[in-house]
């Protein structure tokens, strides 16, 4: 039975980072379109996010945790024509994000995939330890 | 007497434990799908006839292993060891090998097993309330 625990703790906290994982995508989408203030300025990075195994101490089970959300600065931002924008330079562009909708909404649609994975994996642990308990009766 | 000396309940009790264990295993690669690196697992496969006839067959005293460093005995089958999956369908270029529709394959397959044992041990139980007279046949 107390593995069973440990297979919801495991499945709860792979919920809680693809969670973590749509939020960065909203965050992105969000800024899709944020240009920067004044020329010669950045526009809003693109960030990724990345998962780790790690051991947790508390419950004495590797569960998966974010390493880290960092700030994609390989890819080139997007100069976009528009003279009348405070931030265009003297040619009239403006450095627009480096951020991909298609990228960014496949990349949500995995995040729900592997979310709905997890939650599939708590229902049948659930099920499971229910029909254990069921033999009381 | 307690109903975990009978012997059947013990290779009952003994594979439920393994499906357990193989449940969290998969609960792992299921929440490291994402995770760079990451290989999936696996819970090498136990005989459990072998259990069973061990502890059906044999009039032989056997050593119970209270702890987990215990070495199996002599004839005595050994709990699932936690491995690296061998063989898998693909691996992605983050190096991660977790396919989704394959663990989630295997997630069914214990819950089915463990569906099955637990109906073998209520029949049992059933069985049991049979010849104590207490009209528990169902």
């Amino acid at each position: 039975m107390t593995n069973m625990f440990s297979t919801m703790t495991i499945s709860t906290h792979g919920m809680r980072a693809q969670g973590e994982r749509v939020r960065v995508i909203a965050q992105n989408l969000a800024n899709a379109d944020t240009a920067p203030l004044k020329p010669g300025d950045d526009p809003y990075v693109r960030q990724v996010i990345t998962f780790k195994n790690e051991m947790d101490k508390a419950s004495g089970e590797k569960l998966v945790q974010v390493d880290e959300v960092k700030k994609v600065d390989k890819e080139q931002f997007i100069t976009k024509y528009m003279p009348d924008h405070p931030a265009a330079d003297d040619q009239g562009y403006v450095k627009m994000p480096n951020v991909n909708m298609l990228i960014e909404m496949t990349d949500m649609r995995e995040a729900q995939r592997s979310y709905e994975a997890n939650l599939g994996m708590v229902e049948q642990s659930r099920d499971m330890m229910m029909r254990t308990i069921d033999m009381l009766r | 007497m307690t109903i975990q000396n009978i012997a059947l309940f013990q290779a009952l009790g003994a594979k439920m434990d393994y499906l357990d264990t193989k449940q969290k295993v998969i609960a792992q690669n299921i929440s490291n799908a994402d995770t760079p690196n990451y290989r999936a697992r696996e819970i090498s496969d136990v005989d459990f006839g072998r259990v069973l006839s061990d502890v059906t067959g044999s009039k032989k005293v056997r050593m119970a292993s209270t702890n987990a460093g215990h070495m199996p005995a002599a004839g005595e089958v050994s709990k699932g060891k936690n491995v690296k999956q061998k063989t898998t369908y693909e691996v992605a270029p983050s190096e991660n090998s977790v396919i989704l529709e394959e663990q989630m394959m295997r997630a069914n397959e214990t819950s089915i097993d463990h569906t099955l044992m637990m109906n073998i041990m209520r029949k049992n139980i059933g069985m049991i309330r049979t010849a104590l007279g207490q009209g528990g046949g169902q």
